[in-house]
C-alpha cells in the first residue's frame, strides 16, 4: 500500500467525510453549487444523494451515524462486531453491540471517494487474499488488514452454504487476526421443515457464541424492541414499494439503494424507520402531486436488477438512470420478503412472518428473517429450484412490469457465475431481455464506467428497448 | 503399477470397462465428502469424476460463466462430449461454488446435448460445519441419499451390508497408510508420482480387486532397497483439487526432488483415520467423512488444518512445500497464504503457485518456478 494511504485511518476519513456532509449546507442553488467546489473529491456521489431531496439528506446522516457509532463504540463500552450484509445487524443492535459490515464499508468508500478503493482492495490481496476474491469484501478487508480500521473484536457470518468468497473473507480474517469467528451456515432448500429447523439450531449456536464472545446476555426486551420496530420498517417499506408497482413510479432510482443500505446499516433501529419515513412522505407527495420519480420526467424504460447494483465512484450508475429515463424496480437486495408483500404471494417459503408473542416465537422470528436476507434466500440452492433465483427474479421483474433484466456483479462472485448464462436463457425464455454487465460493481479498473455505461446503451439499442 | 496408471490417467480405463462388462451400474461423484462404501454396499461401483483428457473448453465455456476454476468446467466439456456416458448416475455436492454449479450447468446442457445426464442425477447437501447440527444434518442427508439409491436402483442398503463395505474399505485405508509411512523413512523407496496414481486408482477401481492390487504393490515395495530420494529434497504438494499425474511428474522429472507427501483431496489426505466398524455405520461414514475438516470449505477450521499439516510435514521431514491454487479457487489460494505466512515463519519454504488445471500448458512457466525454488532449499 502506498505509504500516505497508511498514514490515515479508513475509519476516521470515512467518518469525517460522512460527518462533514451530513452538515453540508443546502440553501439556494448558487450557494449548494459554491459550496460543492470545496469538496471535489466527494462532489459527485453528495451531489446525487443531495439532489435526491430530504430523502437523500436524511440518508447521508443515516451513513453519519453508522459511522459514528462505529467510531465511538470504545468510549461507550461497546464491542465491534464484523459481520456481512447478509446478517441482520438486528441482533447486534439488541445485544448492544456495534456492527461493522464488510460489504458497506467497501461500497461507502467507492461511492465517495474518486480513488475508490483500489489500495485497500490491493492491500488485501498483498496480505494473501486472492485477487479473484469478491471485491465487495477485498475493499473494507485491505484497511482492516492494514490496521487501518477500529478493532474488531469477533467475526459472524452467514454465508457458507450461499457464497463461498464471502465467507472465505471472514473466515481468512478470523485466521489472519486470530479473531474469534462464527459460521451460520445454510442448506440448499428453503422453507421445508427440516430447513426451517437448521436454520434456529444454527441461530441458537450463534447467540451462543456472541453470548460467550460479548459477555451479554440476549435481553429479550431490547429484542422485542427491535422487532417492533422492524414491523414498523416493513410496513412502510411495503407502503413504499405499492408506489413503485405505479407506470411512472414517483420512486427515484437512487431509493432504491437507499432502501436496502439502511436495511442492512440499521434493520431494527429507529436510524433506519426516520430515513423510511421520509422517503414515504417524498414519494407519497411526488405521487399525489403528479411528479414522476425520474428527473427528465419521462420513464420510458422499467430494469430489474436480478443481481447487485453497481456502486463505483460518484454513483454514477443511478445518474446514468436518470440520464437515460429508467426507472428501478429493485435488486436482489431491495425487497425484505416479509410475508403479507405482494411478491411473495407465489413464494410462501422465501417470506418470514413476525411474531413477538413469546422469547422463543421472537428468536424464531429473526432466525427465518435471517435465512430470508438478501443472497441466502435465494443463491442457496439450484437457481431453478422452488423459491430459487429464477422464480424469484421472475416473480419481481413480473410484479414490477420490467422490460427487461439487467445482472451485475463482481467476478469474485463464484457462485452467481458459475449459474449466471443458463439462469439468462432461461430468464429470456420467459420474455425477458437480459444483459450480462461484464464489470465490477466495486471496482472500476475491471471494466471503467464508461465502457460499462456504451455496453448497457448498447443493449438497450439493439433489443430495441430504447 | 500400470492397472493402476490406466485408471488413474485414462477415463474409460480397464477398471469401468471391466465393471461395465458386469451391466452393473456406476455412479459418479465430485467430491470427497461422498463416501464410496455407500454404493460398494449394494454393488455399484463409485467413480470420482476426474477432468483429464480435456481437449477444448468450448462446452464448459458455453454453460460456466468465465470467472470460474477450470476444474468443474473439464468436468462439464467431458460431460457434454459424452465421455461420461458409462455413468449410470451422478452425485454433485457443494464441495464449492464452482462445483456445485455442475448441477445447473449439466442439466442445461443436456438440453443441448441430448442423452449426457445420467438417469440418477442427484444434489448431495453436504454442510460446512461439523458440529452438532451440521452432523446432524448430515447423517440425514446420507440416510436421504441410502434412500434415493434404493428407490432408483432397486437395491437395499442394510447395516450388515454397509459394515462390511467399511471393512473393504478400511483394508485399503490401512494399505495406503502403511504405503505412506514409507515415505517417512531416511530411504524413499517409491516415487510421489507412483503412490498419487494408486491412490487416485482407488477412487476408480472396484475396490476388493483395488485392495489386491494395493496389497500385491505393497509387498514389493518393502522388498525395494534403492533409494530414489538420496540427495533429493523432500517436497510435499498442497492445495486446489487435482487428479493430474503429470503435477507430481513434473515435480520428480527434475532430479533434485522427491514428493514425500500431499495433501490433496483425490490423494490419501482422507485415508488418515479409519472408519469406526462398529455401531451405526451410517453414523460412522457421517463422522469420518465430515469431520475430517480437511478442505477449507470448511470455514473456520484453519487451525486445525494447520496442525494436521504440520504433523504430516514432520512425519516426511519434508523440506519444503509447493502450494498451488487453480484460478478462481480462493478458498485454497486464501488457505494457501495463510500456510505461506505461518509455515514459514516456523522455517518451513514454501512456495505458492497458481495455475490453471488441465493439460499442464502453462508447464515452462511452472517448472521456472519450481527449479528456483529448489535452489533456495539448496542454499
Amino acid at each position: 500500500m502506498r505509504p500516505e494511504i497508511l498514514e490515515y485511518n479508513y475509519d476516521r476519513l470515512m467518518g469525517g467525510t460522512l460527518t462533514a456532509a451530513a452538515k453540508f449546507p443546502v440553501g439556494f442553488q448558487k450557494e449548494t453549487d459554491f459550496a460543492f467546489n470545496y469538496i471535489p473529491y466527494f462532489r459527485g456521489a453528495l451531489k446525487t444523494m443531495i439532489d435526491a431531496g430530504p430523502t437523500g439528506k436524511r440518508f447521508i446522516k443515516l451513513l453519519a451515524s453508522y459511522y459514528e457509532n462505529i467510531l465511538t463504540a470504545r468510549d461507550q463500552g461497546k464491542m465491534i462486531v464484523g459481520t456481512t450484509f447478509c446478517n441482520t445487524p438486528a441482533i447486534l443492535y439488541a445485544m448492544d453491540l456495534v456492527p461493522a459490515t464488510f460489504e458497506i464499508l467497501t461500497a461507502l468508500g467507492c461511492m465517495v471517494w474518486r480513488r475508490g478503493m483500489f489500495d485497500y482492495m490491493d492491500y488485501a490481496v498483498e496480505s494473501g487474499m486472492p485477487e479473484t476474491a469478491c471485491s465487495a469484501q477485498r475493499g473494507f478487508l485491505g484497511a482492516f488488514l492494514a490496521g487501518l480500521f477500529e478493532n474488531i473484536d469477533f467475526l459472524v457470518c452467514d454465508t457458507p452454504g450461499v457464497c463461498d468468497t464471502n465467507a472465505n473473507a471472514f473466515a481468512f480474517s478470523s485466521a489472519y487476526l486470530d479473531k474469534p469467528f462464527y459460521q451460520l451456515n445454510y442448506p440448499s432448500a428453503i422453507g421445508d421443515d427440516r430447513s426451517q429447523k437448521y436454520h434456529i439450531d444454527d441461530y441458537r449456536e450463534m447467540i451462543r457464541f456472541i453470548e460467550t464472545h460479548s459477555g451479554k446476555k440476549l435481553d429479550y426486551d431490547r429484542l422485542a424492541q427491535a422487532l417492533a420496530e422492524i414491523n414498523r420498517q416493513d410496513a412502510i417499506t411495503a407502503d413504499i414499494e405499492d408506489m413503485l408497482l405505479m407506470v411512472p413510479t414517483p420512486i427515484p432510482p437512487i431509493f432504491n439503494v437507499m432502501i436496502y443500505a439502511g436495511r442492512f446499516c440499521f434493520a431494527g433501529h429507529p436510524e433506519y424507520t426516520e430515513l423510511l419515513e421520509v422517503m414515504l412522505e417524498d414519494v407519497t407527495r411526488r405521487m399525489n402531486n403528479g411528479v414522476p420519480g425520474l428527473k427528465c420526467g419521462e420513464e420510458k424504460l422499467r430494469i430489474f436488477m436480478c443481481y447487485i447494483d453497481h456502486y463505483t465512484v460518484d454513483m454514477n450508475f443511478y445518474e446514468y438512470l436518470e440520464e437515460r429515463g429508467i426507472a428501478h424496480t429493485g435488486s436482489i437486495l431491495t425487497r425484505n420478503f416479509r410475508d403479507g408483500n405482494k411478491y411473495v404471494r407465489d413464494l410462501p417459503d422465501n417470506a418470514y412472518h413476525v411474531d413477538t408473542s413469546s422469547p422463543d416465537a421472537m428468536f424464531e422470528t429473526l432466525a427465518q428473517m435471517n435465512a430470508r436476507m438478501p443472497m441466502v434466500r435465494s443463491i442457496r440452492g439450484p437457481y431453478d429450484r422452488h423459491g430459487m433465483w429464477l422464480e424469484e427474479s421472475l416473480a419481481c421483474a413480473r410484479m414490477y412490469q420490467a422490460d427487461c433484466v439487467i445482472y451485475n456483479g463482481t467476478p469474485g462472485c463464484r457462485n452467481t457465475w458459475g449459474m449466471l448464462k443458463p439462469f439468462a436463457r432461461d430468464v429470456e425464455k420467459q420474455g425477458f431481455p437480459v444483459h450480462i454487465m461484464n464489470d465490477d460493481g466495486f471496482d472500476d479498473r475491471v471494466e471503467s464506467w464508461d465502457a460499462t455505461k456504451e455496453r448497457l446503451d448498447e443493449f438497450f439499442h439493439v433489443r430495441g428497448l430504447l | 503399477m500400470d492397472e493402476f496408471y490406466d485408471a488413474a490417467t485414462r477415463l474409460n480405463c480397464q477398471a469401468i470397462r471391466d465393471w461395465q462388462a458386469t451391466e452393473r451400474p456406476i455412479v459418479g461423484y465430485t467430491c470427497s465428502y461422498t463416501p464410496g462404501e455407500i454404493f460398494h454396499s449394494v454393488d455399484i461401483l463409485p467413480v470420482r469424476l476426474k477432468g483429464i483428457e480435456t481437449e477444448g473448453m468450448e462446452i464448459g465455456d458455453t454453460y460456466y460463466g468465465p470467472f470460474i476454476c477450470s476444474f468443474p468446467k473439464c468436468l462439464l466439456q467431458l460431460a457434454g462430449k459424452e465421455k461420461f456416458m458409462f455413468l449410470d448416475g451422478a452425485i454433485i455436492t457443494p464441495g464449492c461454488d464452482g462445483m456445485r454449479r455442475l448441477d445447473e450447468c449439466w442439466r442445461k446442457a443436456a438440453e443441448d446435448y441430448k442423452g449426457i445426464l445420467p438417469d440418477f442425477f442427484y444434489y448431495f447437501d453436504v454442510p460446512h460445519k461439523s458440529e452438532n447440527h451440521g452432523m446432524a444434518w448430515y447423517i440425514e442427508e446420507l440416510r436421504i441419499l441410502i434412500k434415493k439409491i434404493e428407490n432408483h436402483f432397486n437395491v437395499k442398503v442394510t447395516d450388515d451390508n454397509l459394515a462390511d463395505a467399511i471393512k473393504v474399505y478400511n483394508q485399503g485405508r490401512r494399505m495406503l497408510q502403511e504405503i505412506e509411512s514409507l515415505r517417512y523413512r531416511d530411504d524413499v523407496v517409491v516415487s510421489g508420482t507412483d503412490i498419487f496414481a494408486a491412490t487416485v486408482a482407488g477412487t476408480v477401481m472396484q475396490r476388493e480387486a483395488y485392495n489386491q492390487a494395493l496389497r500385491r504393490w505393497l509387498e514389493e515395495l518393502k522388498n525395494r532397497t534403492t533409494s530414489l530420494s538420496a540427495g533429493k529434497k523432500r517436497l510435499m504438494l498442497i492445495g486446489s483439487i487435482s487428479d493430474e499425474i503429470e503435477l507430481f511428474r513434473m515435480l520428480e522429472e527434475n532430479n533434485d526432488a522427491i514428493v514425500v507427501g500431499e495433501n490433496l483431496c483425490f490423494g490419501i489426505r482422507h485415508e488418515g483415520n479409519e472408519i469406526d466398524e462398529h455401531g451405526d455405520p451410517v453414523e460412522a461414514l457421517g463422522r469420518h467423512y465430515l469431520q475430517s475438516s480437511v478442505c477449507p470449505r470448511m470455514y473456520g477450521k484453519y487451525k486445525e488444518r494447520l496442525a494436521l499439516l504440520k504433523q504430516k510435514l514432520d512425519a516426511a521431514r519434508v523440506d519444503g512445500v509447493v502450494m498451488q491454487n487453480i484460478r478462481f479457487c480462493d478458498l485454497h489460494g486464501a488457505e494457501n497464504s495463510l500456510f505461506e505466512r505461518d509455515l514459514e515463519a516456523m522455517g518451513m519454504p514454501c512456495l505458492k503457485l497458481e495455475r490453471e488445471y488441465g493439460p499442464m500448458i502453462d508447464v515452462g512457466r511452472m517448472k521456472l518456478r519450481i527449479n528456483a525454488f529448489l535452489e533456495r532449499l539448496r542454499v
